[in-house]
């Protein structure tokens, strides 16, 4: 890209999206840099302009993208059920955001590239299905947060093919990190790891920072197609399990339903795609991320989970004295 | 600046505690020392189950391997093997070839059915997909696809030309291998083949069907020039006697 671009950043409230806004800032080719969220930004940034607007607040969130009449959006904009929000509102907020965003998207004249926010749950986890997909694997989601990326990921091809401008998704793995509010890496951080028995399948994670870069360069790159990000390697939960220290609880079949209930009342609710993982796995093929992205992730997936296991916990501090 | 101001700045500052516990897991991920070295890898392939299981082979089958230096040192290739019914062939070859190159060496085939899916995986198993196949081989990895299953241990099946496919696809070379098996004796052979081309050129689908072909043919031949499989006694079942 030869002239600095105007750039919108949805969901930059996040830890992802405020860290994705942040590599923005220090780009080249990044002129005008504008983000929108219903939360403010996790982190200082310098350059970006920041709009909290709520995701159902469909005509102020039209108005004040057209107005800004971006090259590049990056729809980040995306809610994991029980990451942030349960999973009907997290289903709510990410169907608003949808539409909203890359509705709006769609009416601007300058518009060139769209990158949106995905995952690997769009592979499904059905009997049969491939161990590694790679991007070519058929999309057949099996759980709830898997056709809510699909369904983003259709929205924003059709709208790509529509006006003309190319539109990629980055098909990341769980993205765990020191303040990503993961539901996979609550559990695994409980004192009491629940793990299947019967077949404790691998997994692949990767790191928020691999993320950023990532949706960084699918924007400078203009991504045309998806591209899987995820980290070298595997784990399964008993072995995350017995890496941080925790105590791994076998579970067969009926007690699921206790231990899932018991998680939640401690803090860490288990959505269907994180059981999902538990039973069937979640693995992908990255042999594509470097010839489309420009670089690999450094960090293997063992690194990762001992990084989540050497990451302190939050200190809560009670309120000292009531301040005028 | 006046002492007053100054107290009442400082009574504006409220010092947060610092927690400076250790963290819970060591920060060094070749120490964690839980499980030093047990891990899987990108397709969930366990290297000390695998081990486990070799040394379990062991104790059924004396393997001869041969034709290893056939095979490439790095990157992918297909070996396709004869396949007698029940004598998980697959599994067997998969092992007996890894250790004879030192490389991992995965076979097709697996169930996807818990709990006997996930230990197949965690042996190296892969379904017998030609995508998932395909995937494997780019990634370069060694690979073992059964023929159809035969009662004959001197027969072959029909080759998966699909899975066959999945190497033109991705330029990876196809192996043909020879394993010579009974249900009675201990003794067992495995021979590795030179890469097979295809003998014509063929721009579309046929190409596979006519590799695949051509491979069942060459296992045929080398079954043939292993020799007689029915010959022998159980007796190298025991320890003097042991050994091909």
């Amino acid at each position: 890209m030869a002239a600095r671009r105007r750039v919108l950043v949805s969901g930059m409230g996040g830890d992802l999206g405020s860290r994705v806004a942040a590599l923005l800032e220090q780009e080249d080719w990044v002129g005008e840099l504008v983000g929108i969220d219903r939360d403010p930004p996790r982190r200082r940034l310098h350059r970006a302009r920041f709009h909290l607007i709520h995701p159902h607040d469909h005509d102020r969130i039209v108005d004040t993208v057209t107005a800004f009449d971006p090259h590049v959006v990056v729809h980040l904009a995306v809610w994991e059920p029980h990451s942030r929000a349960n999973p009907a509102t997290a289903r709510r907020y990410t169907d608003d955001a949808a539409t909203s965003f890359l509705g709006a998207a769609a009416e601007c004249r300058s518009l060139e590239t769209v990158v949106v926010r995905s995952g690997i749950e769009v592979y499904g986890r059905a009997r049969g299905a491939p161990t590694r997909p790679d991007e070519d694997a058929d999309v057949a989601p099996t759980c709830a947060y898997g056709k809510t990326l699909a369904d983003i990921e259709r929205t924003a091809r059709a709208i790509g093919e529509r006006v003309g401008v190319t539109v990629g998704a980055i098909r990341m793995a769980t993205v765990l990190g020191p303040h990503v509010p993961s539901p996979l890496g609550r559990l695994l951080r409980m004192p009491v790891v629940p793990f299947s028995a019967l077949a404790d399948p691998p997994f692949a994670v990767v790191e928020d920072v691999v993320v950023a870069r990532a949706f960084v360069a699918a924007a400078h790159r203009r991504l045309a197609g998806p591209v899987n990000v995820v980290a070298n390697g595997a784990v399964t939960a008993l072995q995350a399990a017995r890496r941080g220290g925790r105590i791994p609880l076998p579970l067969v079949g009926p007690e699921w339903a206790v231990a899932r209930g018991v998680s939640a009342v401690l803090g860490a609710p288990v959505p269907d795609h994180v059981m999902e993982t538990l039973h069937r796995g979640r693995l992908a093929d990255n042999g594509r991320m470097g010839e489309l992205l420009g670089f690999t992730s450094p960090t293997t997936t063992m690194e990762v989970i001992d990084a989540l296991y050497a990451w302190p916990s939050v200190v809560r501090v009670p309120p000292r004295r009531a301040v005028a | 600046m006046s002492g007053t101001a100054a107290d009442a700045r400082d009574r504006r500052v409220v010092t947060l505690p610092v927690d400076r516990r250790a963290p819970t897991a060591p920060a060094d991920p070749g120490a964690a020392s839980h499980s030093p070295g047990w891990h899987v890898d990108d397709w969930g392939r366990d290297p000390v189950l695998v081990g486990a299981a070799a040394a379990l082979a062991g104790l059924r089958w004396s393997t001869t391997v041969g034709g290893t230096d056939h095979l490439p040192a790095r990157g992918g290739a297909l070996i396709v093997v004869n396949h007698r019914r029940g004598a998980l062939t697959p599994v067997h070859a998969a092992l007996a070839l890894g250790r004879a190159t030192g490389r991992p060496v995965r076979f097709v085939g697996r169930t996807d059915v818990a709990p006997l899916g996930a230990l197949a995986v965690r042996l190296g198993g892969l379904l017998a997909r030609p995508d998932e196949v395909a995937g494997a081989l780019r990634s370069g990895e060694l690979l073992v696809v059964p023929a159809a299953p035969t009662l004959d241990p001197r027969q072959v099946g029909r080759v998966d030309h699909h899975l066959v496919g999945a190497a033109v696809a991705t330029r990876t070379p196809v192996h043909p291998g020879a394993v010579l098996s009974t249900p009675v004796r201990r003794a067992a052979r495995i021979e590795v083949g030179p890469a097979r081309r295809s003998s014509r050129h063929r721009r579309g689908p046929l190409a596979e069907v006519e590799l695949a072909d051509e491979i069942e043919a060459d296992i045929r031949r080398m079954l043939g020039e292993l020799g007689g499989a029915r010959t022998g006694t159980p007796l190298d079942w025991l320890p003097w006697m042991g050994g091909p």
